[in-house]
């Protein structure tokens, strides 16, 4: 393709993994499942990364059984009180407990994140796939569509593109999820490309079979290193898409927490000097984007071995 | 210089134009679409008492017409004129003009914080991947990770609190910033400064390790080293100078991602620049200059695209112009 050709080619050996070497899942061997889990867990950082996110997932879901108050009961005379016994992690400005709030927030905030990458890698895997498997037309609209949306600032998009509808959680995941896959779909693209010209590929095509079975027979599991990978580090990015739009509150609105808006609630008080409204949510969504970068890369690693950390 | 270089220039650049306006339909419809009326967004509430002004109103900007029409009016306009009309709001400046008071103090900014980046990643990225494994280098390696992952608007509101509130030392906002004088002035630059610049040294640092280590390890360098040259001479002279090329892409390729943090880093210090700009008029329906902004960060996107794929022909003469 015409852009950034020299780019691509120069990027190519750091971020984009070369295809032949992509084949932890393919029939050949399948002890290479195992080593590249035994890869993973040499990895401290990506141990540490998993055991994170497994943590802060685990929380979400007994977020009704470890909260303290209901996250939105209101109580007056608490306005901006500090961390104490009661409060473990202070209240906000309507007496709300801030500790209840934070693990309602997490499990918005995790699964307005999660959601957002199913749908990115279902857009950016469909349409990657149908550029590089049949080129031409195809590729060059999906691929003239993906250049535009990725010369537009992402959050100017995702600011513009989130006025079109009433703020919530679900515009939040639309939006993100809709902005968010041409990276992905440049990737498959490449990797579809590569894997393409390879001789198993046309060998199948030879003995008759037709494009669908290809593709899912062959190119599609043999991307799908590179798919996880990527899937795992759009988790993070997400967060902070999410959390970014909702503090400028056009994402996640109260009454429903999110770490974003928690952030910006979180602002209104800093002339009072209520740093934990500011402190702990950011620190959240601080680790668990940690947790994941360090989890998708430790991914990376494992399952390619020509790009092992050195 | 390599031959037919000015060809290949001119191939790219007729490229940017289908890019463009397809950019540019793209956000025109989009904003069309979104619910809301600028007309109704412009006159507040004013608007309520007074329909048959805001029919008038309406009329005076076009907004009467089919979506095509409207279209079209705006592309000729700025086709053949060069003018990206006036703004509904801000005091109905026009939109060349709005955007050249902003223009400054986000590149200002930016500048700053992209160069305070560079300066301290590359020496780090260099020394990190010299001494692999040691010390420093798995501290910068951790670094790198905790800086990536930071929040900077959260790092922004903290450095708020600690900073400006707790102990008073620094503007919270830079509400009116263009008014102050210069020594004074600089205390604006600070916390926005060490927000923006941080991802940037985070992400740098990681990507000079890698290229230099990716260098390092290449049989060109062991032969020098072999060939009983000082390990210095090799690591500077050499290897330098071809991990020093990725780099050139690499800092092109943040354009995007600086555009976006401008966005949400002034409008948490009320820095009057176009991220500010940007996200008022978006809230406020003022189609005429989203529009102007979109464009034209897309195509700053594009052309610094362009033009890092060119530097890296001129300095990498393994790169050819015809492929790809």
């Amino acid at each position: 393709m015409e852009t950034s050709a020299a780019t691509q080619r120069v990027l190519g050996s750091q971020s984009e993994a070369p295809a032949e070497s992509l084949s932890p899942f393919d029939g050949v061997g399948r002890h290479r499942k195992w080593a590249a889990l035994r890869r993973y867990s040499e990895n401290r950082l990506a141990v540490f990364g998993a055991v994170v996110i497994v943590l802060l997932y685990a929380l979400a879901l007994a977020a009704p059984w470890i909260s303290r108050y209901p996250y939105d009961q209101i109580q007056s005379g608490m306005r901006d009180k500090p961390p104490s016994a009661e409060h473990w992690l202070g209240t906000d400005r309507n007496g709300r407990d801030v500790y209840s709030r934070l693990i309602k927030g997490g499990q918005v905030s995790l699964a307005a994140g999660f959601a957002s990458v199913v749908i990115i890698m279902s857009v950016g895997v469909v349409l990657g796939a149908a550029a590089g498997f049949f080129g031409g037309v195809i590729d060059g609209f999906i691929m003239r569509f993906t250049d535009i949306l990725l010369s537009v600032p992402q959050l100017l998009l995702l600011i513009t593109a989130a006025s079109l509808f009433h703020p919530g959680l679900k515009t939040t995941v639309i939006v993100i999820g809709l902005t968010s896959w041409p990276g992905t779909a440049r990737l498959v693209r490449g990797q579809f490309l590569a894997l393409k010209g390879q001789e198993y590929v046309t060998a199948a095509r030879a003995i008759g079979a037709g494009p669908l079975r290809i593709i899912l027979a062959h190119l599609f599991p043999n991307s799908l290193a590179i798919i996880i990978v990527q899937a795992t580090l759009w988790l993070s990015f997400a967060i902070i898409l999410e959390t970014s739009l909702s503090y400028l509150g056009l994402g996640v609105v109260i009454p429903t927490p999110s770490w974003g808006n928690m952030l910006q609630d979180g602002q209104r008080e800093l002339i009072a000097g209520a740093w934990w409204l500011t402190l702990f949510p950011g620190l959240a969504i601080f680790l668990t984007v940690l947790a994941f970068n360090l989890m998708g890369d430790g991914l990376r690693d494992a399952l390619d071995p020509r790009h092992r950390r050195r | 210089m390599h031959a037919g270089i000015w060809a290949y220039l001119a191939r790219r650049a007729i490229f940017l134009v289908p890019l463009l306006l397809g950019l540019s339909l793209l956000m025109f419809l989009l904003i069309h679409a979104a619910p809301g009326d600028p007309v109704l967004a412009m006159m507040g509430e004013r608007a309520a008492s007074n329909p048959t002004y805001v029919e008038q109103t309406r009329k005076n900007l076009g907004l009467d017409k089919p979506l095509p029409v409207q279209y079209l009016y705006w592309l000729r306009r700025m086709v053949l004129h060069g003018d990206l009309g006036k703004a509904y709001t801000f005091n109905n400046k026009p939109v060349m003009t709005l955007i050249g008071e902003r223009f400054w103090s986000t590149v200002q900014l930016q500048a700053i914080a992209l160069f305070l980046g560079l300066a301290i990643a590359i020496p780090v990225g260099i020394i990190s991947a010299t001494r692999q494994y040691s010390t420093l280098d798995n501290t910068v390696t951790v670094g790198s990770f905790l800086g990536l992952a930071l929040p900077n608007f959260w790092l922004a509101l903290l450095l708020q609190i600690w900073l400006g509130v707790r102990l008073g030392w620094l503007p919270v906002v830079s509400g009116g910033v263009e008014k102050v004088g210069y020594p004074e002035r600089l205390k604006y630059f600070i916390m926005p400064v060490i927000v923006l610049a941080l991802p940037n040294i985070a992400y740098f640092a990681r990507f000079m390790r890698s290229s230099m280590l990716e260098v390092i390890n290449q049989d060109y360098v062991t032969v020098a080293r072999a060939k009983g040259l000082d390990k210095r001479v090799v690591l500077y002279r050499h290897a330098l100078r071809n991990a020093l090329i990725p780099m050139v892409t690499v800092v092109g390729l943040q354009l995007p991602r600086i555009l976006s943090g401008a966005v949400i880093i002034e409008q948490i210090f009320a820095w009057p620049g176009l991220g500010d700009l940007a996200y008022k008029s978006i809230s406020q329906r003022d189609y005429p200059v989203i529009l102007a902004i979109t464009l034209l960060s897309g195509a700053a996107v594009m052309v610094v695209n362009l033009l890092t794929d060119l530097v890296y022909v001129l300095v990498d003469p393994r790169v050819s112009l015809t492929s790809g």
